[in-house]
């Protein structure tokens, strides 16, 4: 870094110039006093020595018992100076115990020049407005693009200039990749080439902005930015689901959504007027960050550090600051105060997410994607209508309690208790939530004969029903007896010929008869318990089985009772079991702890039984977890749907509830269901957090943004996150419009005009380009916020279309590329290497969005590090199209991403990623020589070409094209030649090989081409894959 | 200086073989460009080291050069390993004073139980070797070394749960996203090795009794440092190392053919663009080549000797076990592999403690005799740092039922113990006390940053002054606030 910032001085003010060159506070003297001196002597109050600040001209010159830092113009008196100069160990500054280094010769240089020259400060150049700078003058014509303008601007002063330009086939492959993170056809590139008409390029930027991957490609920055995930992060990192907000963030930007809404809609899109349901979905960004429901931890840390990172990624992506350096004292180069900091948090403190994540898929608040508005209204008709019929139940339950309070008294031991599951109408079932399944009718009124309740089931003819539990009930595990009943009534006139009872297991159970034992035919009586002669006709009988005899025994599961008939006319009534449980409280039907321990085991593992994800999400959170309210709202639920005492007599409320229930429960198992933010009544208190303590809870703070940032308007009593998100995005903000087309730029040109993107405060790099970056930012802001148009910009500026050739004299002069004489030449991202490959082997699939696959992996990523209880613990691997859709809709689990990512940089998503790293390492030479998908691809790419009906060299000069967009040389078709006849000669030898290099991937090789040619291609094309110009964008 | 050749001996120094890499050798390499020699990047840098230090490490010369990592995930009871409270069996479920809790915190595992009853350790102690340290019964084997190592039974974190502590003792900072400490390592020490990565990680299995906690690979991540430094995960099933083996049918001649050809084609891509980084790449596709020989070599046992696999245990011979990860270990030292962590898990004893604790040190202790005793027999320990953690302790009150012979022990960060032996290490110290609970500490102190510190120190690093700056701070692996060396465990 020390090399890097060297350098950097040295190229803005070369030493030898120093004596005529204005020395200015902001690109010469606060980065020195930065490094050195703001540690003691800047900002942070705490931790100030001899009360000297450096950072503000008044603090610099104030005097301190006769002392003064700096007396502008004059060094003799400027204790700074003579402080940097003395020769004393215990005088000179920096000390020596802060291991900084002493100040080198040009550092105290630029110093002294500048005392001499008056000392004048400034702002830190990030926060003062973004200026209206002009274009410079064209050097190159009139019709020189505006940023080559800057950027000749500034090369001539070196005496350097934009390189010529790309060849078209190298550009065309470029700007492919970058705008859609896929390569060119040659066909495209003979498209391209073939098109002579002036603005050709300008015409293909345009048809690749139109394109749908554009926005996958776009899209996945911004997911690395915000720490999109399909894991919770932390402890047991169980599945979250929120990927209707990837799927929003990639049609964000293949629509072109301008910014400022983009980010209003991520920060509030759930406080706009009557918002739309894409907009909800946006506002998924708050809950993206990591969380938990780790056993034992505590609410207070938990509900901290959901705000803490919420506010630091927000101030990071949006404004470049490095906010969390005050969340245990004021900032200590940045004028960020604590107290800022947390007002800042404070503005998260309304999200009514509770801190846990309860280790559910959907933690509330949530939203249920409608496919059309009829679907939508038919769900918010549910939701508006089962609140108070839910209250209808809970009323009615709590009269039968306060009758008769022994009722909900269950002791510790054995027990023999009666529970109903239909009397008045049977449920629909967790497989069947819309529609009940098997024949017959309910049916009430005069002429019908009833047990109990005011309905009887009417079944007539040769028929069968499952009666079986409902969504919110738990499967029922045999702990100790369990005697299933129902009552029938076989008509006197048309009788049946038998009727049956059979338990629904996974089980192998035995049917139950009674009547004509072989009227259901021979399999099933040679099977079937015979119970007796059919019932009494023309009144109701009580028929009773037991699971021992049908076959089940302890810890054997059911789910229902099949009710059935073999002709004529039978009622069937109140339908249920008699169960002796050896203990009670350990029965969840009648102890709510031992029906959320049943569900929790259950839910860890992916929940057998769907559950609406309210309820879920209470039974995830430990007792200890739950608040007050909640607890009574689980007992309630508990007591209204499953306690068995209760259940007949509540029969009638019940009834209409679980109808509806049903059909809410069918709504969010079927439609995208996403995380998205909610607003509580009342925001929870903010307090600064001593020492960023959580339990150190210090002075109310209000929700609020930095002094040193222009005054932010309320449109309430407080400052709410649309205020805030308002507020990121007025044209006066100095640092959102900067950071955002600094990011562009890098996603681009592979690094910023700043080179700290995430921190434009006086630690982070200055730009290279000031009036390039204040240029942009403004057209950006000019333009509203359109982002297409400011990649359009970026992308024909001949700064981005010229060669990227480094010669010996480029490296010497600019390293590092800062000053753009030459393009860049990039190692492509993680994705795009692995969607690359695929598109060139022809197995990419274009659909777009939906649940994340699991594409193949490696044996033993997850299970090695996956907690015992986690359903992420065993990675099971998807199969046919889902192998091959592009990474952005791969599954992401956090605490172990996949290698093909991991390997090329790709970040874990813990944390938001404005940039990621470019190793160059041997793991990624092995990744991709051998991983499946590199090489089924290398596979698939020899077939296409194969298939192709031309000579050898026409294959190899048209596979080479694919790779590269260019034709081979007269050398390079040499080298491909010898390298096939190489692999030919050895596969000729060698068929056995040959079958297995085709037989890689779970694709199917075509068999119409000769085994030994097709593996020798597979290796040609592993090569082409491999290759330095393909991996590359250059 | 000429900036360029500083820039390329600075791509040399620290990109060129970057990663976990090779040196190249062996392979004919005659299609380095010309161009590139003229440049200032011949056969010297060729020849450089593979995993370089940077400048100036290490700080002053140092005892230990290497480091073995054995984490004891889960957090394993002090109480029934090396702090011997003999007092508590006569105060078997009595609650725990108040004057010694003083109203800390407890995890809401237990804040809500009634009581907090004290149960003393069912397990032996007996006093071992010349310095007479107390050991449990339950680590016969590792008893028998206690004069080489230094027991520290006064080490604390901040954390209480599992995630956060994991994630503070292994990077500083419960906050996930700083460097682990192995890449802090690799970053600043690099490695003599040129045939294996600096810093490599293994999990071994542990027993399916046991309950065990989630690792995060954030516990070997760099962090902001340049993800070359990243810990590569030796795998006891699939590949070793990742995508090592070729595809199914593509033996090692087809690979080096068309390596040769992809060699070429590079070199045309280097002479086209210029770029430094293409020639990186033909180095690491060499590297990558023979790794592809050299990690099969090292997992191979065949060479060891009875008498040393003894040492580990009958289980060495069970691939992935604890005692074969001793054994890779110390098969990597000998190789000058710079960090080798082992995250055994499984130490989460809530309940049921006496007897999955036992399982859990059967699974371990010949193992952490069989790697010191190989070490030292080599002459290894002298320069190998090895250390023995978990991320916190447990509760001197039992978690659910107290029973004569049954109890589990919540986490407790206040106390904890952790064991150092090796290089810079003074052999048959214990350091540091608790109270008659183990619950504070009551004499001599160690942080987490302390120990960082400390081991640091050992392999000759000034913890101070070892910074990387990211985000605006000057990121430190032993944090904000002053660390101390544990001076009193040095030699």
């Amino acid at each position: 870094m020390n090399f890097r910032r060297l350098l950097f001085i040295g190229f803005l003010a070369p030493i030898g110039a120093l004596a005529e060159e204005k020395i200015f506070f902001n690109e010469h003297i606060r980065p020195i006093l930065a490094d050195n001196c703001f540690a003691c002597h800047g900002a942070d109050a705490g931790h100030r020595k001899a009360d000297r600040r450096l950072d503000l001209a008044e603090g610099a010159t104030m005097d301190l018992k006769g002392v003064r830092a700096i007396v502008p113009g004059d060094l003799e008196k400027s204790e700074l100076w003579q402080r940097i100069i003395s020769p004393h160990e215990d005088e000179v500054m920096p000390p020596p115990a802060s291991h900084k280094l002493p100040l080198k010769a040009a550092q105290r240089a630029l110093i002294k020049k500048w005392i001499e020259q008056g000392a004048v400060y400034q702002r830190h150049w990030s926060y003062e407005p973004v200026a209206q700078v002009p274009v410079p003058a064209a050097a190159g014509g009139a019709r020189e693009h505006p940023v080559d303008r800057f950027i000749g601007a500034r090369l001539a002063s070196r005496k350097l200039a934009i390189a010529k330009a790309a060849s078209p086939e190298t550009l065309f492959r470029r700007v492919h990749l970058d705008l859609t993170g896929l390569p060119p056809t040659p066909e495209e590139i003979d498209a391209f080439l073939a098109d002579r008409k002036p603005g050709a390029y300008e015409r293909a930027v345009d048809r690749l902005l139109a394109s749908p991957r554009y926005g996958e490609h776009f899209g996945r920055y911004w997911l690395d930015a915000v720490r999109y995930a399909d894991t919770h992060g932390l402890h047991l990192d169980n599945v979250r689901q929120i990927w209707p907000y990837r799927d929003w963030v990639v049609n964000a930007f293949n629509r072109n959504l301008s910014y400022d809404q983009f980010t209003i809609e991520q920060l509030a899109g759930d406080m706009l007027p009557q918002p739309r349901i894409d907009q909800v979905v946006a506002s998924g960004y708050n809950r993206n960050h990591l969380s938990t429901s780790e056993g034992g931890a505590i609410e207070a840390e938990a509900e901290m550090r959901n705000t803490a990172d919420r506010a630091d990624t927000t101030a990071a992506v949006w404004m470049g600051l490095t906010a969390n350096c005050a969340s245990c004292h004021d900032h200590k180069f940045d004028p960020l105060t604590q107290r800022e900091y947390y007002s800042l948090g404070a503005i998260f403190k309304g999200l009514a997410d509770r801190p846990w994540d309860g280790n559910v898929r959907l933690s509330g608040p949530v939203a249920v994607i409608a496919e059309n508005p009829v679907q939508q209204s038919r769900i918010d008709a549910i939701t508006a209508a089962i609140k108070p019929l839910e209250a209808v139940v809970a009323a009615r339950a709590s009269q039968l309690v306060d009758a008769d309070p022994q009722v909900m008294k269950v002791a510790k031991g054995p027990l023999t208790y009666e529970v109903i599951w239909a009397e008045d109408g049977d449920m629909r079932t967790p497989g069947n939530l819309l529609g009940i399944e098997g024949a017959g009718e309910w049916r009430g009124g005069a002429g019908v004969p009833v047990v109990g309740g005011v309905r009887a089931l009417r079944m007539e003819g040769a028929t069968a029903r499952p009666i079986a539990f409902t969504a919110g009930d738990v499967n029922l595990v045999i702990k100790g007896e369990v005697k299933p009943f129902a009552h029938v009534y076989p008509d006197p006139v048309n009788p049946p010929r038998a009727i049956s009872l059979e338990l629904i297991s996974e089980e192998n159970v035995r049917r139950v008869i009674w009547g004509d034992r072989e009227a259901f035919g021979p399999a099933v009586a040679a099977s079937a318990i015979f119970a007796g002669p059919l019932p009494e006709l023309g009144r109701y009988t009580r028929l009773q089985i037991t699971a021992c005899e049908s076959g089940l025994t302890e810890n054997k599961t059911f789910t229902g009772l099949r009710l059935a008939q073999s002709g004529g006319l039978v009622w069937w009534d109140r339908v249920g079991a008699v169960i002796t449980t050896p203990n009670a409280l350990d029965d969840p039907l009648l102890s709510q702890d031992a029906w959320a321990r049943t569900l929790r085991t259950g839910a860890r593992a992916f929940a057998a039984v769907p559950l609406r994800h309210d309820v879920n999400f209470l039974i995830g959170l430990s007792g200890t977890q739950q608040n007050a309210e909640e607890k009574t709202w689980i007992a309630a639920w508990h007591r209204d749907y499953i306690f068995a005492p209760l259940r007949a007599r509540l029969e009638p409320e019940v009834l209409a509830v679980r109808q509806l229930l049903a059909e809410q429960v069918h709504y969010e198992i079927t439609l995208p269901v996403t995380l998205v933010s909610g607003e509580r009544a009342e925001p929870l208190p903010a307090r600064i957090m001593i020492r960023g303590q959580y339990d150190q809870p210090g002075e109310l703070v209000t929700a609020g943004t930095p002094a040193f940032l222009p005054p932010i308007e309320k449109s309430g009593p407080r400052v709410t996150r649309l205020d805030f998100a308002r507020w990121l995005v007025s044209p006066v903000h100095p640092l959102t419009a900067r950071v955002t087309v600094n990011r562009f730029w890098l996603q681009i040109f592979g690094s910023g005009l700043v080179r700290t993107p995430a921190d434009f405060g006086t630690q982070g790099e200055l730009p290279t380009h000031p009036e390039l970056l204040d240029w942009l930012a403004s057209e950006f802001i000019r333009g509203g916020w359109d982002v297409k148009k400011m990649v359009r910009l970026l992308v024909t500026s001949q700064t981005y279309r010229q060669d990227s050739r480094a010669t010996p004299a480029l490296l010497e002069i600019d390293p590092a590329n800062k000053w753009w004489a030459r393009g860049p030449r990039l190692r492509l991202d993680a994705e795009v290497l692995r969607d690359q490959a695929l598109a060139l082997g022809g197995l990419l699939r274009s659909e777009m969005g939906g649940p994340p696959v699991r594409p193949y992996q490696p044996v033993n990523i997850w299970e090695p590090v996956a907690f015992g209880g986690s359903n992420t613990k065993t990675y099971t691997q998807d199969h046919d199209a889902a192998l091959y859709r592009r990474s952005v809709y791969s599954f992401w689990k956090r605490t172990a991403p996949a290698p093909a990512m991991a390997n090329f940089d790709a970040p874990s998503r813990e944390n938001f990623c404005v940039a990621r790293g470019r190793s160059n390492t041997p793991l990624q030479a092995l990744a991709l020589m051998n991983d499946v998908q590199q090489f089924e691809s290398a596979r698939g790419f020899a077939e296409r070409l194969l298939l192709r009906t031309s000579s050898d060299p026409d294959r190899l000069a048209y596979a080479f094209r694919c790779v590269t967009a260019r034709l081979p040389t007269f050398k390079e078709s040499g080298l491909l030649a010898a390298t096939l006849a190489t692999h030919r000669t050895h596969f000729g030898k060698n068929a056995e090989a040959a079958s297995l290099v085709i037989a890689n991937g779970e694709s199917k090789p075509s068999a119409a081409l000769p085994v030994s040619e097709f593996a020798a291609w597979t290796m040609v094309a592993n090569l082409l894959l491999n290759l330095d110009e393909t991996v590359t964008r250059n | 200086m000429n900036p360029c050749h500083e820039y390329l001996n600075h791509l040399t120094r620290r990109q060129f073989f970057s990663g976990a890499g090779l040196a190249l050798g062996g392979v004919g390499l005659n299609w380095i460009a010309p161009s590139l020699r003229g440049a200032g990047l011949g056969q010297d840098a060729l020849n450089a080291r593979v995993h370089p230090p940077q400048a100036g490490f290490p700080h002053f010369p140092a005892k230990a050069k290497r480091i073995i990592y054995l984490h004891m995930n889960g957090g394993p009871s002090q109480l029934d390993t090396f702090d011997y409270k003999p007092g508590l069996q006569e105060r078997f479920d009595q609650d725990l004073p108040a004057s010694i809790r003083q109203g800390q915190r407890i995890t809401t595992m237990t804040s809500g139980q009634t009581r907090f009853p004290v149960a003393p350790s069912i397990f032996k102690f007996a006093q071992h070797g010349q310095s007479g340290a107390w050991v449990s019964e339950l680590l016969p084997q590792t008893a028998k070394l206690v004069d080489d190592m230094a027991i520290i039974r006064s080490v604390s974190t901040n954390a209480i749960n599992h995630d956060p502590a994991c994630t503070f003792l292994m990077t500083g900072s419960e906050i996930p996203g700083r460097a682990s400490i192995g890449s802090w390592l690799s970053y600043g020490l690099g490695s003599e090795n040129n045939d294996l990565p600096s810093f490599v990680v293994l999990t071994p299995k542990f027993s399916p009794k046991v309950a065990a906690q989630a690792l995060f690979t954030r516990m070997w991540s760099s962090g902001p440092l340049p993800t070359k430094h990243n810990g590569v995960a030796l795998r006891a099933q699939g590949d070793p190392v990742l995508f090592l083996e070729n595809p199914q049918g593509v033996d090692a001649g087809t690979r080096r053919a068309m390596l040769d050809s992809l060699g070429k084609f590079n070199q045309l891509s280097l002479d086209r663009y210029g770029d430094p980084e293409t020639l990186t790449r033909i180095a690491q596709y060499e590297m990558a080549f023979r790794m592809q020989t050299s990690v099969p070599e090292l997992t191979d046992f065949s060479n060891e000797s009875p008498a040393t696999l003894d040492l580990y245990g009958a289980k060495v011979k069970e691939s992935g076990s604890f005692a074969a990860s001793c054994l890779l270990a110390r098969r990597m030292i000998e190789r000058n592999v710079r960090v080798v962590q082992i995250l055994h898990r499984g130490w989460d004893q809530h309940g049921t403690l006496p007897e999955h604790l036992k399982i859990q040190c059967m699974d371990t202790d010949q193992g952490c005799f069989g790697l010191l005793t190989d070490l030292k027999q080599r002459g290894l320990l002298d320069d190998t740092l090895v250390v023995w953690a978990g991320e916190f302790g447990r509760t001197v009150y039992s978690q659910g039922a107290l029973t004569r012979t049954n109890y589990g022990r919540d986490h407790h960060p206040r106390c904890f113990s952790v064991w150092v032996a090796g290089g810079g290490i003074k052999g048959g110290v214990v350091h540091g006390e608790t109270d008659d609970y183990s619950y504070n500490v009551v004499k001599d102190g160690v942080s987490l940053h302390d120990l960082n510190a400390t081991l640091l120190h050992c392999l000759g690093i000034d913890h101070s002054r070892f910074t990387f700056k990211s985000q605006g701070l000057d990121m430190r692996l032993s944090g904000v606030e002053p660390a101390q060396i544990v001076k009193a465990i040095l030699a």
